[in-house]
């Protein structure tokens, strides 16, 4: 179908004003959080309702149309990226179904901002965990898509654990209930494969979510290191020591001082060589037990000082430099690189000490901030594209940084999800063999690749696959007929 | 590995193309989005300042053009709010990227008419003391309150007029003070000297009251805020001269302004003459002493007044808040009246949409961006809502006068101005 009458049939659903053609309205859809990559949707969708959104992926599967669901379009993997197919936006379906307290549960419209439903709960004294440091601007659709992770998922964790059912509308246009909002999974767990799947299963049209009753106390411990080592030393000993803290945060120098800079300055020592932002929650006796435990392993491993927040504000100025530390790095340079991969724990220090090296030969400034505790690293680099050699450096360290966490025993990506970005990577963690898997497993839900295509798995590996003879028979009967089995049937 | 755009070198020589640093601190973040009224009202992303950005790139890379409608009507829908400018963690001074933006786009084609023709009266004292004489008159008679109901802007500009002026009435007072805060001017504005007088007056007698001596200032005019916003930056730096030679000849420690957005330009006066050399310093100098009456209150306490037991909320206007990060001074100042309830208004910090004369050129918008406003105000079931800017005030009390609410909008000054008249009685 063509792009005008593909459009015209659209707009009879959303209206002319949601169904966006031009090309300087396409313009700023072309990319998502990663701008360095830039890609044009042949058109773009923004349904405002339930039913708008089932009557549009329904006349995309008529007319055959690939598509690319889109949250905020803050995604760092270019997971949002719609080249030459449509772009679903699924911002404007941002209602808070509704909330029940009694069973800690609320259901929300993938549009949601995380930030949004956290403030309409927190009246309630509940909250919604996973706190992705973008949770200002993020959608709850995005967040269940990218399985997306946060400060707050070292002793709650991530997504995953939040989502109890979803209504997911796959790409055929067919709906389906995933999970149960009791929490409870029959046969196979579809919402965990589902939840995670950077929009290749189809989107979700609502989420089942677990709220989280508030803390009846926190502590907020900024504690500074004259060194990086002593600083990842003491994030596993803290660990080891049997505690796990709501939150366990690193910032290197580098990071501190482009914070101190903001409109977010929030009080952290510009002359450490590196902080870690802890934090305690539970009852008051186990807090203040953990808060001196901590203060002691800090103290012994090398922390000049570990300060506490005093009141809410203060705390609240120590989190929101944390979490707005990337984007406040935009006054280094005037392109950034936003890096995601996870290690061991126990081997931050080496390979903390790997990248310094790294960035050292390639003459490029690596920020590092990250969730420590999980030994979930960001090494970011500001710099400017438009100088080639500069931009090949710059691609060359990340190239190398990544190595050095696949070669620690570590994986390509803690939380920002594959999407595009880390496409060229995936062969270094996972064998053929698990490819072609992931593409059995996909075909499931999307059998002609049209929900988000090009993207996690490279097209090769899927190609690899349809080549064999097994590969052609329908990936779905045969899963069907192992379940059917399963069941004795 | 990425494909990062080519270098930005088109539009050379214009004043988007100066902006280039400051587009080239957005890292596309999006944590401006919820921030961004227009975004929350239309739900796309070019309405929003990431959106905006963008389009800006594009223009300085070459892949649009001035002259691209998508492009002109997304620049056009900004409110100039500038809530982004506290949400952004990059510091990217968007008030500036989005004038200079507009000054390249007006090389290209210029304005609609109507625009035009509102700021050509702005720029010329004559033709603004005939417009706003006019309005006085009209304002006197029934007919606004009366004709504030029909539909449309006709009915909407009504509303706006019949909500000009302070909606309390006090007795007149004997004010005298020590005058050890020092000496102040005040900028008497266009449309505040013209439509809000007797709020420049009480402006003068509180300020007197808490100790700060009142120098008049002479040949002073509009502050060319208008200009600026819409682009026409040649009209704003002669504006800016006028007001910049005055204030000189006061030697007075503090220029005084109850108009934010007024405040917000003077401040900014040498970033619009920057260029030029002969004035830049002097702009400096000037703009150095500009003060919020609400700040100069603050410092000074302010003396409390006499008990006024009101319900009032009070709206933060965005060239106060996020354009001169102004956030605690005006609740100072209602904090000095004794028996005044303050109740916290919900999204006191988001923009009521009247911005300048967008509400007159973007109405649908404006409507758009109004309504959540209306709704957070009748929420708090206050009687006044208090906030220190004329296009404010006139919006927010049209809006609340169509809707039939019996709340009225007033300057923070006059409430202080009211309590200090009930204290001498």
């Amino acid at each position: 179908m063509s792009n005008v009458a593909l459009a015209e049939k659209l707009a009879v659903i959303v209206g002319d004003r949601f169904v966006l053609q031009r090309d300087g309205d396409l313009l700023v859809y072309n990319s998502d959080g990663l701008p360095g990559y830039r890609r044009k949707p042949r058109l773009a969708v923004f349904p405002g309702s339930r039913e708008e959104t089932v009557a549009v992926v329904r006349a995309l599967a008529d007319a055959g149309a690939a598509f690319v669901p889109r949250g905020a379009g803050t995604g760092l993997s270019g997971g949002a990226l719609a080249d030459d197919v449509v772009l679903l936006g699924l911002h404007r379906l941002k209602r808070v179904m509704s909330i029940d307290q009694e069973n800690l549960r609320a259901v929300v419209e993938p549009g949601v901002v995380n930030l949004v439903l956290n403030k309409t709960i927190a009246p309630l004294g509940l909250l919604y965990a996973p706190d992705p440091s973008s949770e200002a601007a993020c959608t709850i659709g995005g967040n269940l898509a990218e399985n997306a992770g946060g400060p707050h998922c070292l002793k709650y964790g991530v997504t995953l654990n939040h989502i109890l059912a979803i209504t997911a509308l796959l790409p055929n246009g067919e709906i389906m209930s995933l999970g149960n909002p009791e929490g409870e999974i029959d046969g196979y767990d579809l919402r965990g494969a589902f939840i995670g799947s950077e929009g290749c299963f189809g989107v979700a049209l609502d989420a089942t979510v677990r709220l989280t009753k508030k803390p009846v106390a926190v502590r907020t411990m900024l504690a500074d290191f004259t060194s990086v080592d002593s600083a990842a030393h003491v994030t596993s000993a803290i660990i080891a020591s049997g505690i796990i803290p709501a939150a366990l945060e690193f910032m290197d120098e580098a990071t501190i001082k482009v914070v101190e800079s903001s409109v977010y300055a929030a009080g952290y020592p510009s002359d450490a060589a590196a902080v870690l932002l802890i934090e305690v929650d539970g009852n008051e006796a186990g807090v203040s037990a953990d808060r001196d435990a901590i203060e002691k392993i800090c103290l012994d491993g090398g922390a000049r000082a570990v300060k506490v927040a005093r009141t809410e504000a203060e705390r609240g100025r120590l989190w929101q430099g944390r979490k707005k530390a990337f984007g406040a790095m935009g006054r280094m340079a005037p392109h950034l690189v936003v890096q995601d991969a996870v290690i061991p724990r126990t081997k931050l220090a080496p390979v903390l000490r790997r990248i310094a090296e790294i960035a050292a030969a390639n003459r490029v400034t690596v920020c590092n901030v990250f969730h420590a505790g999980d030994g979930n690293l960001h090494p970011n680099i500001p710099y400017n594209a438009d100088d080639p050699d500069e931009s090949e450096r710059v691609h060359r360290s990340m190239g190398e940084i990544m190595h050095a966490c696949v070669d620690a025993g570590g994986s390509i990506t803690g939380e920002h999800g594959v999407g595009l970005d880390k496409i060229g990577y995936i062969d270094l963690i996972f064998s053929a063999e698990s490819l072609r898997a992931m593409c059995r497993l996909r075909e499931v839900f999307d059998p002609d690749h049209r929900s988000n295509p090009g993207k996690v798995v490279p097209i090769h590996a899927c190609q690899e696959w349809r080549a064999t003879p097994a590969g052609r028979k329908s990936p779905a009967s045969e899963l069907v007929a192992v379940s059917a089995e399963s069941q004795g049937v | 590995m990425p494909d990062d755009a080519g270098p930005a070198c088109a539009l050379q020589g214009t004043p988007l193309a100066a902006a280039l640093p400051g587009i080239n601190a957005c890292v596309h973040c999006g944590f401006c989005l919820q921030a961004c009224p227009t975004y929350l009202a239309l739900e796309d992303e070019n309405e929003s300042p990431r959106g905006r950005i963008f389009l800006m790139r594009s223009l300085l890379e070459g892949t649009v053009t001035p002259n691209d409608e998508s492009v002109r009507t997304h620049i056009d829908r900004c409110l100039g709010c500038r809530a982004c400018e506290t949400a952004c963690p990059s510091g990217v001074p968007y008030g500036q990227l989005l004038e200079a933006t507009r000054a390249t786009l007006r090389e290209a084609e210029l304005p609609p008419a109507a625009a035009r023709i509102i700021l050509w009266v702005f720029s010329h004292p004559a033709l603004m003391r005939i417009a706003m004489f006019a309005s006085r008159l009209l304002a006197a008679t029934p007919i606004p309150t009366i004709m504030s109901k029909i539909s449309g802007r006709a009915g909407f500009g009504m509303a706006m007029l019949a909500s000009a002026g302070s909606p309390l009435e006090r007795d007149a007072y004997f004010c005298e003070g020590d005058g050890k805060r020092g000496t102040s001017s005040v900028l008497l504005g266009c449309v505040m000297e013209g439509l809000f007088t007797e709020t420049n007056r009480a402006t003068e007698r509180v300020l007197t009251k808490n100790g700060y001596q009142i120098l008049d200032a002479p040949g002073q005019g509009c502050c060319g805020a208008l200009h600026a916003h819409a682009g026409d930056l040649e009209t704003a730096r002669k504006l800016a001269r006028v007001n910049i030679a005055a204030f000189e000849r006061s030697p007075a420690d503090f220029i005084s302004v109850n108009a934010a957005g007024c405040g917000a330009m003077m401040r900014e006066y040498e970033h619009l003459l920057k260029d030029d050399a002969d004035w830049r310093d002097r702009a400096a100098a000037v703009a150095s002493r500009v003060r919020d009456v609400s700040e100069l209150l603050s410092a000074a306490g302010p003396i409390p007044g006499g008990r006024m037991p009101l319900r009032v909320t009070y709206d933060a206007p965005c060239h106060l808040v996020h354009a001169q990060r102004i956030t605690l001074p005006p609740l100072a100042v209602l904090a000095a009246i004794p028996g005044l309830e303050l109740i916290p208004l919900r999204d006191s910090e988001n923009c009521c949409g009247s911005a300048g004369i967008y509400n007159l050129i973007e109405p649908e918008t404006s409507d758009a961006v109004l309504a959540p406003k209306l709704e957070n105000i009748a929420e708090t079931g206050a009687s006044f809502v208090a906030t220190g800017n004329p296009g404010c005030l006139m919006q927010i009390g049209a809006g609340l006068l169509r809707s039939g609410s019996r709340a009225r909008a007033i300057h923070p000054v006059d409430l202080l101005d009211a309590s200090y008249a009930m204290q001498q009685q």
